[in-house]
């Protein structure tokens, strides 16, 4: 008889939370016995509250549920000032159905599913507001980067996995232009997706699969990939090396994986350009008071190497008014201050003062993108790896 | 079934199929994947099919006849997909589902689910096509057949639940 042993299980005595991750099929209970001594173990050195996080629990059949439903069992008859929090995701989609139950029977087990709270902040981005931002800047960002993609090793006939796709539109361009064999395109925003799959159906592109998932732990099966797009998307995350360690995972030996980033502070336009560089310093600084880190550009070598990659190339490329029609990039900057200026600043609590002047500076980068003798830019860095074989 | 649209399907020996418990999961496994690419939501939707199958799975590894040929095969009809399994039984192999069938049709199987779940002892031996018919809302027909064979079909339509 084999024993599938692929799940993971850990206890962060600091959280009070035993994580179980992966897939928990066993034939027998006498399988279970390793993890239910760790889950055991666990309970016993908790007070107050323990967390039972199943989010990435991706395959779970009954001997296992009960195994471990039973011990849950036993805690709770045994220790009713213990609370347990059983903590799913819809991710998986079957999870929270499956242990609701449990909560229903036990009163000090609670069932919650956190989809929410995977990364600070990014409720401004995730939600319907930001797609005009998002369909602006690929228009603006495509023309660069089609040249750019298969000088970093995007050939056609690959399988190609775009990783926190937004709106789809990237993987849409890559789908007509570069043929690849096939795309997969993951996201944590159900509207993104849902824009995305529409916009697919309109062209008739069936050969990009939108999947709902976390970025930072996917359900995606290891060396999968060609090649793993993530463009815009570790700036934004609080701890990017858990992207990137999930990109390093999906990508197949030998394949690369492709990241963009900004510097933001390095946004600039002339005339006007110093109001428009005080407030692009700002923009950073406001960032990195929701936890992210839109300076991360430069930093790309030094994110890639540390997760494991090797031949490393790293380009930038300035998006500019000059970049077709000005007024698309004076639509972006717009759009910006009305998600920087308008939600961000406000939620942070600024005053009208500095919000004033934080809005002058995105007027004056339009002012300069329209002037006929201005120019206005906005940097990109596209650095990409390989996984070695 | 009628008008369906046969999708994979993947036959068998019994005994070799019954020799190994990862059979189940492998085989759901790969089965929820291959149908599942053209769905709204292709990894969730082969998750949830996934974990149904490997139930069906699971229940027909442990309770099947001694000989003969195993299949299981996926269908499509529409935003259903139909989950077959053909398998020889015996008569304690058929008195097993035949008693299965009859508690398909009891009222109230979400609380016979519920209770089977949370039972001390021994799990019900009917727990997985339990689940599945409660928790994944599949309809599920256990029909005997000619030459001490069994059909056990199971109709999911989880395309809405996974978008």
């Amino acid at each position: 008889m084999s024993i599938d042993r692929s799940y993971q299980a850990s206890f962060n005595e600091n959280n009070q939370e035993f994580v179980i991750a992966g897939k928990l099929r066993p034939q027998s209970e006498d399988e279970m016995r390793p993890l239910a001594e760790a889950l055991t173990n666990s309970l016993a050195q908790v007070r107050g509250t323990f967390y039972l996080n199943v989010k990435r629990l991706a395959r779970l059949n009954n001997v296992a549920f009960r195994a471990i439903t039973n011990l849950v069992s036993q805690v709770c008859d045994t220790r009713p000032e213990l609370k347990i929090e059983v903590v799913t995701s819809s991710v998986m989609g079957w999870s929270t159905r499956k242990f609701l139950p449990l909560a229903e029977r036990l009163p000090n087990v609670t069932v919650n599913e956190y989809d929410n709270d995977f990364y600070p902040g990014q409720s401004f981005l995730e939600e319907g507001g930001f797609i005009p931002i998002l369909r602006n800047q690929t228009k603006l960002t495509w023309r660069h980067e089609r040249h750019l993609l298969p000088r970093h090793g995007l050939k056609p006939g690959m399988t190609v996995a775009d990783i926190c796709c937004g709106i789809g539109d990237f993987a849409v361009l890559v789908q007509k232009e570069l043929k690849p064999s096939h795309i997969l395109a993951l996201d944590h925003s159900r509207t993104s997706l849902d824009y995305a799959r529409k916009v697919a159906a309109e062209f008739g592109i069936t050969d990009i699969e939108y999947v709902y998932g976390d970025a930072s732990e996917m359900v995606i099966e290891d060396n999968q990939f060609d090649f793993v797009t993530c463009r815009h998307s570790l700036q934004i995350f609080d701890r990017p090396e858990l992207i990137l360690k999930e990109l390093y995972r999906i990508c197949k030996p030998g394949g690369r994986v492709y990241i963009t980033n900004e510097k933001n502070s390095h946004c600039l336009g002339e005339p006007r350009g110093e109001s428009i560089q005080w407030t692009y310093t700002e923009v950073a600084k406001l960032f990195a008071d929701f936890k992210m880190d839109v300076e991360l550009g430069p930093k790309s070598r030094r994110y890639l190497a540390d997760a494991g990659f090797e031949d490393i190339l790293v380009d930038s490329f300035m998006v500019t008014n000059g970049d077709g029609d000005p007024q698309d990039f004076a639509n972006m900057i717009q759009a910006w201050e009305n998600v920087f200026a308008g939600e961000m600043a406000r939620d942070r609590g600024d005053s009208p003062e500095f919000i004033a002047r934080f809005r002058q500076g995105f007027q004056d980068q339009i002012y300069a993108a329209l002037h006929p003798k201005g120019y206005a830019g906005w940097p990109i860095w596209a650095a990409s790896a390989r996984k070695p074989t | 079934m009628r008008g369906t649209k046969p999708l994979v399907e993947i036959s068998m020996g019994i005994e070799a199929f019954a020799s190994e418990w990862l059979h189940c999961d492998r085989i759901s496994s790969y089965l929820a994947r291959m149908v599942s690419h053209n769905r709204t939501d292709s990894l969730l939707y082969a998750n949830l099919l996934s974990s149904a199958l490997n139930e069906l799975l699971e229940t027909a590894f442990a309770h099947h006849g001694p000989e003969g040929n195993f299949s299981c095969r996926v269908s499509r009809l529409g935003d259903s997909d139909v989950i077959e399994l053909d398998l020889p039984c015996d008569d304690m192999t058929l008195a097993f589902y035949r008693d299965a069938a009859q508690r398909l049709t009891q009222p109230d199987l979400a609380g016979i689910y519920h209770s089977a779940l949370f039972s001390p002892g021994k799990p019900d031996p009917h727990l997985g096509l339990l689940e599945v018919a409660v928790d994944y809302r599949a309809r599920i027909a256990i029909v005997a057949e000619k030459g001490n064979r069994l059909k056990l079909a199971a109709e999911l339509t989880l395309e809405g639940a996974a978008a």
